[in-house]
């Protein structure tokens, strides 16, 4: 038996329901590490080049690392990979909860799975078994009907369920993949391709925990982590979660809104963490937050997830469906000029529910906001909806015709940049997406070197794939350790921070192959830093890995992201950012003024490229590059892909 | 001298609940952002803005009339 693994992955072929199971060599784990980076090499050997996103031949695998499962903070994430519905380029999401360690304990590392249902199923995998399960009974029932309805019917209070909500099934192109109700793998509609292959859920239960092989070690690790709590601040992240930093961003002038036309919301306030927590987390009536108001993930100290509920009104919401992220309360917020916190909550309990990215969701919503403010849109294109800045009871109406692909929201169900396409009348101008995905709350005129990198992630605009410009100064330290050493200026968009855009995205990569979270494992302010990422590892595997083995891995799960994307015939062309943010100066607040020089951000483009040794003309990662990560193979096996890189 | 001070984010805790994160201190004598956060207690990491301008170093020296913004980074959500 592996320490930290189970050695086992599960291939499921929905098309046939043949299931087999799979025993790779430890060179197998030691190279990838799981997560995203697994699921690359699976998505990269089984998917055709030119697939259809929603067709049967896209693969989709759902990868844990080798960590996973074991009892410390920060290890219980899983990550979907497939050719995204949204971007068309390759697709990935993370996610955390209770489900990763229980698909580890259920016996399995990961789950592959292609070709199609011809009725809807759902996969139960316990106790190093799996078998699919006809799910007739519950296509269409949102996320918490259909938790409630297995674990009754499957007699098990304690299996974890990862599925689709109904809008999953409506294939919409940002649907998610929930798990507990209120956990999303969000970005990129991991959750359409699921609900296009007809398959409603994945179920697990198991009780092989993983062993560890330096139990002593990890219990030093395990303590160190609790004790550092404190003084790394993570016990105050921890109460006011992520929503804390709002008004922070917005002091800073980063705030996305008025759709990316300001950085500064004169009601941050109204929707900042601290407001969150005090006024709104369930228990707060009591001052009983911590018990009530928070939760948390397998094993993870910090609880830094929110839990609302609105007892009645236009915006009654159930606690089983969570609370909002920062990302969440700016993208319903500040982005839509909404400052009402009860109608944010319900529509991220829709978004929950209905299984959707409150992200991609939110920030199209702000999109057509604008394309309304322009006067591209009307009452007559909306049905009626008038969907002006601030228009809390618009932006939930709309959150809930998009789930449902009714009315205005079935063409908003397809992204913001399709939904341009198919409206036309210059709305384009408007879209503030990378590789037609939605940008986050982070804004690339405040932090520049997160700009190439919203540009150039191979999945579209992120903000969990790089550390952010102000990591570089304030923690020397931890940069230190990654060979970062040489601090710039805010705004400075040269050499040295294409530099440390690329190594902290080696870096976030690599975490999100060993699928651990990015609040504890990583660059800068997090609880445990990259040095305690590589101990962990040890710790669990009993290998012998160091940073450059660690960063290598990152490495490794971009260049093949970005031979993905170059075997679809896609390159620098795509890696760009929203016209706006090159043509319009942001008003208000300390970014006012601020915007992108286009010809110092092609320059700092093309640094980037080099220092990745990807071709500067085409955006293609080298041959040379991918041999020396031991991806030689991902040529030799795919045509489309050797005629273009060289 | 007279130095403003707000903390943000998860910050508001070193401060009573009343105040909502923001003070205004009064420091003798020739005062550093480092020693502002230890008359405010602060013992973690921290960005310390001073009067809508750039980060400051801890070693930074205050004046008379300050406005202190003080913030933990979080760079995700």
């Amino acid at each position: 038996m592996p320490y930290g693994y189970t050695g086992k992955i599960l291939h499921v072929n929905l098309t046939t329901s043949e299931i087999t199971v799979e025993e790779p060599a430890e060179e197998f784990y030691r190279t990838y590490m799981g997560g995203s980076a697994m699921g690359m090499h699976y998505v990269l050997k089984e998917t055709p080049a030119g697939a259809d996103a929603l067709g049967p031949e896209n693969v989709l695998a759902l990868c844990t690392g080798v960590v996973t499962g074991t009892p410390i903070s920060g290890q219980s994430r899983l990550t979907s990979v497939a050719k995204s519905p949204l971007t068309g380029c390759i697709g990935d999401a993370q996610g955390g909860g209770y489900f990763p360690a229980e698909m580890k304990f259920s016996g399995f590392d990961a789950v592959i799975i292609k070709g199609k249902s011809p009725k809807p199923v759902y996969l139960w995998m316990h106790r190093g078994e799996a078998e699919l399960k006809d799910a007739a009974h519950l296509w269409g029932l949102t996320t918490g009907d259909t938790e409630d309805k297995l674990k009754v019917e499957l007699e098990d209070k304690r299996i974890e369920v990862l599925q689709i909500g109904p809008a999953g099934e409506n294939l919409v192109r940002f649907a998610a993949l929930i798990s507990m109700s209120n956990r999303a793998n969000g970005r990129t509609g991991m959750g359409a391709v699921m609900g296009s292959k007809n398959l409603k859920a994945v179920v697990v239960r198991g009780k092989q925990k993983p062993t560890i092989a330096d139990p002593e070690t990890f219990k030093k690790l395990q303590k160190w982590g609790t004790a550092n709590l404190e003084a790394t601040g993570m016990d105050g992240f921890g109460k006011y979660g992520t929503p804390g930093v709002t008004a922070p961003q917005n002091k800073s002038g980063g705030l996305p809104t008025f759709n990316f036309n300001s950085g500064t919301f004169d009601k941050a306030e109204e929707i900042d963490g601290v407001k969150l927590y005090n006024e709104h987390l369930r228990g707060h009536e009591k001052d009983d937050q911590n018990r009530f108001g928070r939760d948390t993930c397998f094993s993870c100290s910090i609880k830094c997830k929110r839990v609302t509920e609105i007892a009645e009104g236009p915006f009654k919401t159930d606690a089983k469906y969570g609370g909002p992220e920062y990302e969440t309360t700016s993208t319903f917020g500040s982005y839509c000029g909404i400052s009402d916190m009860d109608a944010i909550i319900c529509a991220n309990a829709l978004c929950n529910m209905h299984g959707m990215d409150t992200i991609s969701c939110g920030a199209t919503i702000a999109w057509a906001m604008e394309c309304w403010a322009e006067g591209k849109l009307t009452a007559e294109d909306t049905g009626g909806i008038e969907l002006t800045y601030g228009n809390a009871e618009a932006m939930v109406k709309m959150t809930e015709l998009i789930a449902k692909r009714e009315g205005f929201g079935k063409i908003l169900a397809e992204g913001s940049r399709k939904a341009a396409e198919i409206i036309g009348r210059g709305t384009e101008d408007y879209l503030i997406t990378s590789k037609g995905q939605e940008a986050p709350a982070h804004m690339p005129q405040v932090k520049r070197s997160l700009s190439i990198i919203y540009a150039t992630n191979p999945f579209g605009a992120d903000h969990e794939s790089s550390e952010h410009d102000p990591g570089y100064k304030a923690y020397p330290e931890r940069m230190k350790y990654i060979g970062l050493t040489n601090p710039q200026e805010k705004l400075a968009l040269n050499k040295e921070m294409m530099r440390f855009a690329m190594v902290t995205q080696h870096l976030s990569s690599a975490v999100d192959s060993l699928s651990v979270c990015a609040f504890i494992f990583g660059a800068s302010f997090q609880l445990y830093g990259a040095d305690k990422l590589v101990e962990v590892v040890n710790a669990v595997t009993g290998w012998d890995t160091d940073i450059t083995e660690i960063l290598a891995v990152g490495e490794r799960r971009l260049n093949m992201m970005r031979a993905f994307n170059s075997r679809e015939g896609i390159g620098r062309e795509a890696d760009t950012l929203s016209k706006k943010m090159f043509k319009r100066p942001l008003e208000g607040g300390r970014s006012d003024g601020y915007v992108l020089d286009e010809k110092e951000w092609e320059a700092a483009l093309e640094d980037y490229y080099r220092l990745c040794d990807w071709n500067v003309e085409t955006g293609h990662p080298s041959l040379k590059k991918l041999e020396s990560l031991g991806l030689g193979w991902v040529v030799a096996e795919n045509e489309a892909l050797s005629k273009v890189v060289s | 001298m007279r130095i403003h001070v707000e903390l943000m984010g998860p910050l508001v805790d070193f401060l009573p609940k009343s105040q909502r994160g923001q003070t205004t201190l009064t420091l003798s004598g020739e005062a550093t952002i480092a020693d502002l956060l230890k008359e405010l207690k602060i013992n973690i990491k921290v960005v310390v803005a001073v009067n809508d301008d750039e980060e400051k170093e801890l070693e930074h020296v205050l004046v008379d009339g300050d406005e202190v913004l003080v913030f933990t980074l979080i760079s995700g959500g």
